[in-house]
């Protein structure tokens, strides 16, 4: 029995030694990392093997990476994925299996593959979206509108970022003279934690929201007006505390946008009653926030210079419109003008016609003058009458008869012999 | 006098007036009842630019 018996070194040692002779090679192993740790240079990670269908792991091991690996492997990993390594990821290392009398068990990872962690990061992001498309959220926020006056800005940043600032300042030193009323909602904007911090902010937000809402609904309750009910849908809107909300990052060192690639945060992006602009910073592919949010641009600069342009459309819209109605109320004038004109055509007309009217009745009247009997017998003629009736001829008299004959001062009456 | 409906309309309908009224192309009686008819297509139009231009001025300080 006792020869038998081992040191647990000496045994240690014979698993090394098998394990050196039957796993001479290296392998390629693909893996998730449940997690990863740099320290002294090295890198200690954890891998796991999930079962597809219960989530549970079937495989567990540990590996190691050497600094002098490391220092090579992470930067190229990270430069490919836009990401460094971290728990969460899938991952294909070129690997050696290694056992350590007082250490145990190791993979030692000499090479990785980051094209594979790519595609994982792919596939995961196409599931999240048939998941978003079939709970119908998908295209929920591209319905909203920003509104015409978006003045009134609440900004998911990270409080002292470099793209925050230049957020502001981009904002306050418009040409326009635009005023913008800003709220920040501090968030992590890297790492693990974005999911959380960033649906957090959201959350706040909302809060803030509902706040000015129940705040109107009280006031409206108190006063006594029968109009309450309409009164509430207008103060509503009016009242609503942010206009959009704007989601940015930008001045970190590293391009980490695994953490806006999660269903949790998408969801609640996609249902976010308020318009939602991203400007997360990066040439690669879109991230699912930016394609559910309401608008992407790619830096914070350009979502100050979105909500800027924004303003300046409804300006333009204005001064066009004002230009509009001033040039009808030159119609207005051109018309009284017009106006004017034909009066005084008509009144000109009219005196014309009465005018000539009046001259052709005074030549009549002149005319006639030149008939009046009383005329000639002014100039010493006479008009003899029988019977009332001018005498022409004297045989139209006899003796006897009376006649009257007519002059300038009066009547003679005589009979003829 | 038939009222008509549009500004265009009054207006077209008082030039007419007023040309016949240059060319001499009213009898005297009839003269009275052009002119009646004129200065009412006159008011008319002028109520007309007076209420639009009250409506405008409205919409205007709305959009202020």
């Amino acid at each position: 029995m006792s020869d038998n018996r081992y040191t647990l070194r000496q045994l240690n040692m014979r698993v090394r030694d098998a394990i050196e002779m039957q796993m001479p090679d290296e392998y390629w192993v693909e893996a998730e990392l449940s997690e990863c740790r740099e320290r002294s240079g090295h890198c200690y990670m954890e891998l796991i093997e999930k079962d597809e269908q219960t989530n549970t792991p079937v495989a567990r091991a540990s590996a190691k990476c050497w600094r002098q690996t490391w220092m090579v492997m992470q930067p190229h990993f990270e430069r490919v994925t836009g990401q460094p390594l971290h728990a969460g990821l899938k991952v294909l290392l070129r690997v050696y299996a290694q056992y350590h009398e007082a250490y145990g068990f190791s993979w030692i990872v000499t090479d990785i593959d980051p094209t594979y962690t790519i595609g994982d990061m792919a596939r995961k992001r196409q599931e999240i979206i048939r998941q978003l498309k079939e709970e119908g959220v998908f295209d929920l926020q591209r319905e909203l509108h920003i509104p015409l006056f978006a003045q009134r800005i609440a900004v998911i940043s990270a409080a002292g970022a470099a793209g925050y600032g230049d957020f502001c300042r981009q904002l306050e030193d418009n040409e326009y003279g635009f005023k913008f009323e800003v709220t920040l909602f501090p968030a992590i904007m890297q790492g693990e934690q974005v999911e959380k911090s960033i649906i957090d902010a959201l959350n706040q937000i909302y809060s803030v929201e509902c706040r000015t809402e129940s705040v109107e609904f009280a006031t409206a309750s108190e006063s006594e007006q029968p109009s309450v009910a309409v009164a509430n849908s207008t103060l509503y809107t009016l009242n609503s505390k942010f206009d959009c909300v704007v989601i940015i990052r930008g001045g970190g060192a590293t391009a980490d946008l695994s953490g806006f690639d999660t269903l949790a945060l998408a969801e609640n992006v996609a249902q976010f009653p308020i318009p939602i602009i991203t400007g997360i910073g990066h040439d690669r592919d879109e991230s699912i926030l930016d394609m559910v949010s309401n608008t992407r641009v790619k830096t914070p600069t350009a979502a100050a210079t979105l909500l800027i342009d924004n303003l300046r459309q409804v300006l333009e819209r204005l001064n066009n419109a004002q230009q509009r109605i001033s040039m009808a109320g030159h119609i207005i004038i051109d018309a009284r003008h017009r106006i004017e004109m034909l009066q005084q055509r008509l009144s000109t007309a009219i005196e014309r016609i009465m005018t000539n009217q009046k001259h052709r009745l005074s030549q009549i009247e002149l005319l006639l003058q030149g008939y009046d009997p009383q005329l000639l017998l002014r100039r010493g003629y006479s008009i003899t009458l029988h019977h009332g009736h001018a005498v022409r001829d004297p045989q139209q008299l006899k003796a006897g008869d009376e006649i009257e004959t007519r002059v300038e001062k009066g009547t003679i009456k005589s009979i003829v012999r | 006098m038939n009222e008509p409906a549009k500004y265009e309309e009054a207006l077209a309908q008082l030039e007419t007036i007023v040309r016949k009224m240059e060319n001499n192309e009213y009898t005297i009686d009839e003269l009275t009842a052009q002119l009646k008819t004129a200065q009412q297509l006159i008011k008319l139009c002028r109520d007309k630019l007076t209420k639009t231009e009250a409506e405008l001025l409205e919409e205007q300080t709305k959009g202020q």
